[in-house]
């Protein structure tokens, strides 16, 4: 599976419960259920049906082609055979077929499969080459023919060829799945620790594939029957024993369509179906728990879409399709009080997860906002909220978010329409993304990509005026314009990341939120970058609000800094202030071994501990448990924001209580 | 281009292991298929066909090295032997009878199901959450029914119940086979009910996988800032989402036609239609080998065939395949 952007790891790892409580609970799910119950049925009834079943199946009597009745409640055949009777023993050879040749093409598939995965090299693209030849083999022909050659075979035959002819299908998957899992950290461990082949294939592969194993094995129990089914209904099986389909070519050698004897051949065919829905049920299940993103989508309705946002009635502003020109930027100054948005109280919660808390701060205009945190500390999901780009279950209960329009009236973005918002997206506020890999179409132009922007928001626009557009904003992030008609896969990592800030500049917006756009990139290429936005921010005059992780590159971008920490703000002040008199324990605990601003770079890794789990913060100040200065009432007051000269910090060590408190002890 | 060429040295290959397969497997059988079979005709044979059978189907008193060779001859030479289920007539013209019939219906009904379930699938999954999530244990029961059962009730209700339609055949006999107005109505009108099975058992197959690829595409950066560009739902909609998550389903659709087309044989069968299924099923009833695994081998090029052009299909919608 592709990689998952941050902010998605942030959405699935709080709420996520260990592996065996999913279990259960995909098994909570009502179509699963339904599915295990009916097979279970079937199961059971395969299992007693001879000893339950009124007649013997094959014995005649006297009432020939009767409709279901209370004496025969699925009626008879020509002979005046009991249906009922012959659809229970039915299901024991029907079921016998499907399971045991699911049980041997499994054991085929895990065999092939998990060793071509492992071993690679030689032995596994032979081994991967005869699977796809034999899955491209058109498998029912074949069987047909084997089976002929094999006339009048009784089960064991049918099972041994469905598995010879179906294995490939599962082999294929695991070996990609094995191939992937050889990969991780733990296997690659064992390996190097000189563990045995079969042991580590045991012990550290085959558990991590069951998901896949089951989804395979219950996909082959529904292909068996319905080929045993085929075969039989082809008069290629033993007719003489009782099964699913020898009831149906029973039912058309004896002409009971045109005999209108619907009951003859309603039953086994129902049951084939049912069984075959039961098992697809089942995989479901187990497909959204291999896959946590068709999980979601359960969530994801329109209607919690909407609901979003908790609606608030405001002054609906009305976004004009041309906008006011803005005055021309003027350098930012740490005194300027032209505030462009302006946050509130903003909280996310990802259903009982809180992941932002109470975050307030401005952003003024050309100002470089820089927001850092560890990865947890809710600092994407800050970004995307700010953008209301937060997909369910993420959800912003309460909170304000102001812009202010070029006409100096304000309006909140949490309390736009749809349709409102599509406007102010983009053309006021535009985001970057992590990375510019997964942000990009891959099927899909570079030049196209920054044009359909256009051709969203600027109607009047003609096509060669956004061709040209396109050329020019490629221009503005340093790539030749010929690479428009590239696709992202053709550019270089660097290049792809301009190509992403283009797409932002699109329309010229007035905040750009940039969400850790350089970590995917080599150091050289990094300070491009950086430079890159410095220098359009200084020439376009737009707001950057930027995530990241590495600090000492906030310090050298940023004017402002605010410290995330626990889905809070602990810390918020001028990027020189903070660099040279950081207030709370945790930015001091950040910066000790600081070096130089040109030195090294510093990751936020330098602190005792691991980041908070949001879903079990401490009580009080939430970093307690890792802080070197804690006291008693830490564990008792969650700090607020304490204004310490021009900084501000949520820490007790500031709160006037605590001031007064060693006041007196002094 | 390059994935082109290299795709169509695996379906040569896949090609030869199924002649090898065809000439493997009558000589590893218990007993003596070919003697069985001459046995069958009652000296009806002169010795030419006795000798052509004996090529493909075993001859006792050669290597299988040289069984091998002359086998190969034979294929190459289009000489699959005479069909016995429908004696005197050789393989080749029975099959050139029937396969037009399975081409033309199997190729449009599964195409025409696929391009349905897709399409469904991507309203689906665009939608998910609402309404149209119940349309998967529905689907689901659709496509686990199995085609030939389908077939059977399509036929009590509509032909035999409604009398709407024919109950058998592939065209009405007070028609000619030709280009006349007359036969093509007449076939298409008999191709209605076949069609509709096909067709319906099959598209939910597709519409589950293309449902379950668009959900996961969905929750993709890349349709994310479509959405965030301001772009119009439909665009995000089909050029960023649908177009992704059409890659895997199309690349399943070509994976699976050996099944799909397996699948449609045997619905052949109950409506008697007069294509390869049923001449398969008919060869298989009288043990005609030589038909058997001439239609095997037919069958077999025809889905390498479909394969390929769904694989130049494929690198036409995805630039990565390409390049190099
Ligand atoms: S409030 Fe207490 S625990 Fe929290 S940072 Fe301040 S001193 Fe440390």
């Amino acid at each position: 599976m592709a990689m998952q952007p941050a902010v998605l790891a942030e959405t699935t790892e709080p709420i996520e419960p260990e592996a065996g409580r999913l279990w259960l609970r995909a098994l909570r799910a009502p179509l699963t259920l339904t599915g295990v119950i009916i097979t279970l049925v079937f199961v059971v009834l395969a299992v007693i049906g001879p000893w339950i079943a009124p007649y013997d199946p094959s014995a005649v009597s006297d009432a020939a082609t009767a409709a279901p009745s209370f004496d025969h409640w699925l009626g008879t055949t020509q002979n005046g055979q009991d249906i009922l009777s012959q659809v229970l023993y039915g299901a024991q050879a029907s079921m016998l077929v499907g399971l045991g040749s699911a049980v041997i093409t499994t054991v085929l598939s895990v065999l092939v499969g998990i060793t071509a995965g492992y071993l690679g090299g030689t032995s596994d693209e032979l081994l991967s080459l005869l699977a796809n030849v034999f899955l491209v083999l058109p498998g029912l022909p074949l069987t047909i023919i084997l089976a002929a050659y094999i006339p009048h075979s009784g089960s064991l035959g049918i099972i041994l060829v469905i598995s010879l002819t179906g294995w490939a299908w599962g082999a294929r998957v695991l070996r990609a799945q094995t191939l992937s899992l050889r990969k991780r950290d733990f296997v690659e461990a064992a390996r190097a620790t000189g563990e045995r082949t079969s042991k580590i294939i045991l012990r550290d592969i085959l558990p991590n594939q069951l998901a896949v194993i089951a989804a395979a094995f219950l996909g082959t129990v529904t292909a068996a029957i319905l080929t045993q089914a085929s075969l039989a209904f082809l008069g290629l099986t033993d007719v003489t024993q009782w099964s699913w389909g020898t009831i149906l070519y029973w039912a058309q050698a004896d002409s009971a369509l045109l005999t209108g004897s619907w009951w003859w051949f309603v039953p086994a065919g129902l049951a084939i179906a049912l069984i075959g829905t039961a098992l697809s049920l089942v995989n479901f299940g187990i497909d959204e728990f291999i896959n946590p993103r068709l999980r979601q989508a359960g969530i994801a309705t329109l209607k919690a879409q909407r609901a979003q946002v908790s609606r608030r009635r405001t002054k609906r502003v009305r976004l004009s399709g041309d906008r006011q020109p803005r005055p021309a930027g003027a350098p930012f100054t740490a005194d300027s009080t032209d505030v462009v948005l302006d946050v509130r109280g903003l909280k996310v919660n990802y259903g009982a997860t809180t992941a932002v808390d109470d975050v307030s701060f401005t952003l003024r205009r050309g100002e470089v906002l820089g927001i850092a945190g560890e990865s947890g500390s809710g600092k994407s999901t800050l970004a995307y909220a700010i953008t209301r780009l937060h997909k369910p279950p993420a959800d912003i209960p309460q909170g304000e978010i102001r812009y202010t329009n070029a006409d100096r009236s304000t309006v909140d973005v949490l309390a736009m329409d749809d349709e409102q918002l599509r406007a102010f997206r983009w053309e006021e506020l535009s985001i970057v993304f992590q990375s510019a890999m997964h942000a990009l179409n891959p099927i899909m132009r570079v030049g196209e990509q920054i044009e359909d922007a256009l051709v969203a928001h600027r109607p009047g626009m003609a096509a060669p005026e956004r061709a040209a557009r396109v050329v020019e904003l490629l221009g503005i992030v340093g790539i030749p314009a010929d690479r428009a008609g590239s696709y992202p896969h053709e550019l270089s990592g660097g290049m792809r990341q301009r190509a992403m800030i283009a797409v932002g500049l699109a329309l010229d917006p007035e905040i750009i939120v940039m969400d850790e756009p350089t970590t995917a990139l080599d150091v050289v290429i990094q300070r491009q970058i950086i430079d890159k936005i410095m220098e359009l921010k200084d020439r376009l005059g737009f707001s950057v609000i930027f995530i990241t992780h590495d600090l000492s590159l906030l310090i050298e971008m940023s004017d402002t800094i605010a410290v995330m920490y626990g889905g809070k703000i602990v810390e918020m002040a001028a990027a020189q202030d903070f660099h040279e008199r950081p207030q709370h324990p945790y930015s001091r605990g950040l910066l000790e071994s600081f070096p130089t601003l040109s030195g090294p770079k510093k990751e936020l890794s330098g602190i005792p501990g691991s980041p908070p789990d949001l879903r079990r913060l401490p009580s009080g100040c939430s970093f307690r448990p890792r802080c070197p200065a804690a006291f008693d009432a830490c564990a008792e007051h969650e700090p607020r924001l304490y204004q310490i000269g021009a900084s501000s910090a949520a820490c007790l060590l500031y709160s006037d209580d605590h001031v007064v408190k060693m006041g007196e002890s002094a | 281009m390059r994935t082109v060429l290299r795709k169509l040295g695996f379906y040569l290959l896949t090609a030869w292991v199924a002649i090898s397969l065809n000439f493997l497997i009558p000589r590893v059988m218990p007993g003596d298929p070919a003697e069985h079979l001459i046995n069958q005709f009652h000296g009806k044979l002169g010795p030419a066909a006795i000798q052509a059978l004996r090529v493909l189907f075993g001859q006792p008193d050669a290597s299988l090295w040289t069984q091998y060779l002359n086998y190969w001859h034979s294929i190459l030479t289009g000489d699959f032997g005479i069909s016995y289920a429908y004696y005197p007539t050789d393989v080749g013209t029975v099959l050139g009878q029937s396969m037009f019939w399975t081409l033309g219906l199997i190729t449009a009904c599964t195409i025409l199901g696929f391009v349905i379930g897709t399409g469904l699938g991507i309203l689906a999954g665009w939608k998910r959450g609402t309404w149209l999530d119940s349309l998967i244990p529905v689907t689901t029961f659709l496509s686990s029914i199995p085609y030939f059962w389908f077939a059977i009730i399509i036929v009590l209700v509509f032909s035999i119940t409604l009398n709407w339609f024919p109950l058998s055949g592939g065209y009405s006999v007070d028609t000619t086979i030709g280009f006349s107005g007359d036969f093509i109505a007449s076939a298409l009108y008999y191709a209605v009910l076949p069609a509709a099975t096909i067709v319906i058992t099959s598209v939910g197959g597709w519409l589950i996988s293309m449902r379950n690829m668009m959900v996961t595409t969905l929750s993709e950066d890349y349709v994310r800032l479509a959405e965030a560009k301001g772009l119009s739902r439909r665009r995000v909609m089909y050029k960023y989402a649908a177009r992704n998550a059409m890659l895997p389903s199309l690349s399943g659709f070509a994976m699976s036609l050996g099944f799909v087309i397996g699948g449609s044989i045997v619905t052949e069968v109950v409506f008697n239609y007069p294509g390869l299924g049923t001449t398969l099923f008919k060869a298989a009833q009288a043990a005609d080998y030589p038909l058997m695994s001439a239609i095997f081998l037919l069958i077999t090029i025809m889905v390498l065939v479909a394969n390929l052009l769904a694989d130049v299909v494929y690198v036409f919608l995805d630039p990565r395949t390409r390049e190099g």
